[in-house]
């Protein structure tokens, strides 16, 4: 049979002047611990005879055993348990002459039919748009080109619609940007293909208004409450979208201290944008986030979904006196208590004696100190967050 | 410029010294147009400057161009890349003088972007949309087309008497016809490879034409420019 194979490839047409040579299959796909036969066919007029030849799969050259001389102008080779596809662009099955000339290649598709894509999430932001991410099924099919299409339809009128906009930088998503309705249900689905099979997701079906989100408030300012050591109050902006399109922001805060990682969230903050931080610890630099949820959009009783949170503020708490006076020995990363002591004499007397200076205080030294930690230390601390 | 003027507001009389204005105008578009290519007239050696600039840029690119391209392709890339393939354009500048190593360097230039241009709509079918390999395959294509164009104007400021570089065809031969995706493999290292050689030489051309065409003593841009 593959004798017969050679025969019927050694014509004149397969081979082109510049390759005198022709692997079959070309290009196949074939599903993941499959195996696959091939042949290498060479013209009489290179002059070459196959028992010299040899095979490489992605650089590696195929063991001997592996081979089967089916004619002086043809060897094969066998496959067995086919791994998936180390590139998308496909494996490379090579035929080389002895000396290591290439012949002839053929690109292997390996991998799996897909499987329903699962997890198709989508959400709004503001109404204005909508961003869905769902998560291929199988293993199988992300060794070979697959391509995923993400669909829609209103539910009970309207045509399907198919999304165009995957480029948004993260892989199964894709981005509808406008010319939804609201009030109305829509069906939404994720069709995958590739050159195995098809399949396609379930279909959720939801109204942009019960799955929006919002920008995080922005302008969050934390600042000290007197000389408290123990509280800070946070303030923040509500998110221009609110005046737009009518609803009841709900906020949550989350904190932690400087050198930790774990944060405290404040739940219970209410339609607010203020709060005040208590039981915190004195003469600690503390970072604050806080984030919005759109609730009760256009009448809507549903809470929307969070937003992200805000960029880090951070402020520090005014430094224990009491402690101070009655420690012997400063303490790692504490301020010097001689040093602040002095500033703030130092700070009361320019405040009397030089012009202009009313602003002055132990306050603006502790702003421009966290100010300088962050310059200096937060910033891969954000990005980490930010991730 | 195209020396073709709209009017916009048919209602609005023109005064005299905008119609000289315009006219001068004209004349200098028509007078440095060549296939679409508007030429402003520069001093001989800030054009070939900024021209010798482009080439270094694109030729560090594609470098990067060429190991993105091989690290896509799965292993054993390197001899793909030394495979002959015909129409793929050589690398060499060809030319006795001057001016035929200018216009062979456009024509090479001209030459490979149908080539870029293929083995960017091969890729875009075999690699996934993410890969950098595809912004930077059109990258290239880019700067070259730029480069051809800057190439075009300097050889007209220096040999406004010779005849004005023939755009070159498009035609079948010039691309391969469909082949397998080995074969795309295979092309599309040979032309990036060559691409890349191709621009080390016109990086030492340009150096050597700037130095001599464009001396002190010899102002030959000033005494052929226009203006």
């Amino acid at each position: 049979m593959l004798s017969l194979l050679c025969l019927m490839l050694f014509v004149p047409r397969v081979f082109s002047s510049s390759t005198l040579a022709g692997i079959f299959p070309q290009d196949p796909a074939l599903r993941m611990g499959s195996s696959l036969t091939a042949t290498c066919t060479v013209s009489p007029e290179r002059g070459l005879h196959a028992n010299t030849m040899y095979w490489t799969m992605n650089g590696k050259r195929l063991p001997s055993s592996t081979y089967d001389l089916l004619s002086p102008n043809c060897l094969s080779v066998t496959l067995h348990h086919l791994n998936g596809s180390q590139q998308q662009s496909g494996d490379n099955l090579v035929c080389h002459s002895g000396d290591g000339h290439v012949l002839a290649g053929s690109c292997l598709y390996v991998g799996m039919p897909p499987e329903k894509p699962v997890n198709l999430t989508c959400w709004s932001r503001n109404t204005k748009d909508l961003s869905c991410k769902w998560t291929p099924g199988g293993r199988g099919e992300t060794f070979i080109k697959t391509k995923y299409t993400l669909k829609y339809k209103l539910r009970w009128y309207g045509r399907e619609r198919e999304c165009e906009d995957y480029s948004t930088g993260q892989r199964y998503t894709c981005y509808i940007p406008r010319d939804l309705a609201l009030f109305t249900p829509y069906e939404i689905w994720v069709e995958a293909s590739n050159q195995l099979g098809t399949a396609t997701s379930d279909v959720i079906t939801l109204d942009i208004l019960d799955v929006v989100t919002t920008d995080p408030p922005d302008n969050v300012h934390v600042s000290r409450v007197g000389e408290l050591e123990d509280q800070l109050t946070v303030h923040w902006g509500s998110p221009p979208a609110l005046k737009d399109f009518l609803f009841q922001a709900k906020y949550q805060i989350r904190y932690r201290l400087e050198d930790s990682t774990e944060w405290k969230v404040v739940d219970d903050v209410g339609n607010q944008t203020s709060c005040r931080l208590a039981g915190l610890r004195a003469g600690t630099v503390y970072f604050v986030q806080v984030r919005c949820n759109p609730v009760g959009i256009y009448g809507s009783r549903k809470a929307g979904i969070w937003s992200d949170w805000s960029h880090p503020s951070a402020a520090s708490t005014p430094h224990s006196e009491r402690l101070q006076s009655g420690s012997c020995e400063p303490k790692p990363g504490e301020q010097n208590s001689t040093l602040r002591r002095e500033l703030k004499q130092f700070f009361g007397w320019v405040r009397k004696h030089a012009y202009g200076c009313s602003g002055m205080s132990i306050k603006l030294y502790d702003q421009w100190r966290v100010w300088l930690q962050k310059s200096h230390k937060t910033r891969n601390q954000v990005d980490s967050i930010r991730r | 410029m195209s020396g073709h003027v709209k009017n916009m507001c048919p209602q609005l009389t023109i005064s005299q010294a905008a119609r000289t204005l315009l006219s001068l105008l004209l004349v200098a578009a028509i007078d440095s147009v060549s296939a679409g290519v508007v030429c402003r007239k520069q001093p001989c050696g800030s054009s070939l400057q900024r021209s010798l600039k482009l080439t270094k840029l694109i030729h560090k690119e594609s470098v990067d161009l060429l190991k993105t391209y091989k690290l896509s392709q799965g292993d054993m890339s390197e001899l793909f890349c030394q495979m002959s393939i015909n129409n793929v354009p050589d690398p060499n500048i060809s030319g006795l003088d001057p001016s035929e190593r200018m216009l062979s360097i456009y024509s090479h230039c001209k030459a490979f972007l149908p080539h870029l241009k293929r083995v960017t709509e091969q890729q875009t079918d075999l690699q996934p949309p993410s890969s950098s390999l595809l912004s930077k395959l059109s990258t290239a294509h880019n700067r070259t087309n730029g480069l051809a164009n800057q190439i075009n104007c300097i050889y007209q400021t220096l040999f406004p008497n010779l005849p004005i570089p023939p755009e070159p065809v498009d035609g079948p031969t010039s691309v391969p016809p469909s082949q397998n995706v080995f074969q795309q493999k295979v092309y599309g290292c040979v032309v990036l490879k060559r691409f890349k050689e191709f621009l080390s030489r016109v990086t030492r051309e340009l150096r050597t034409l700037k130095s001599q065409v464009c001396t002190r003593r010899t102002p030959f841009a000033d005494t052929n420019a226009l203006f």
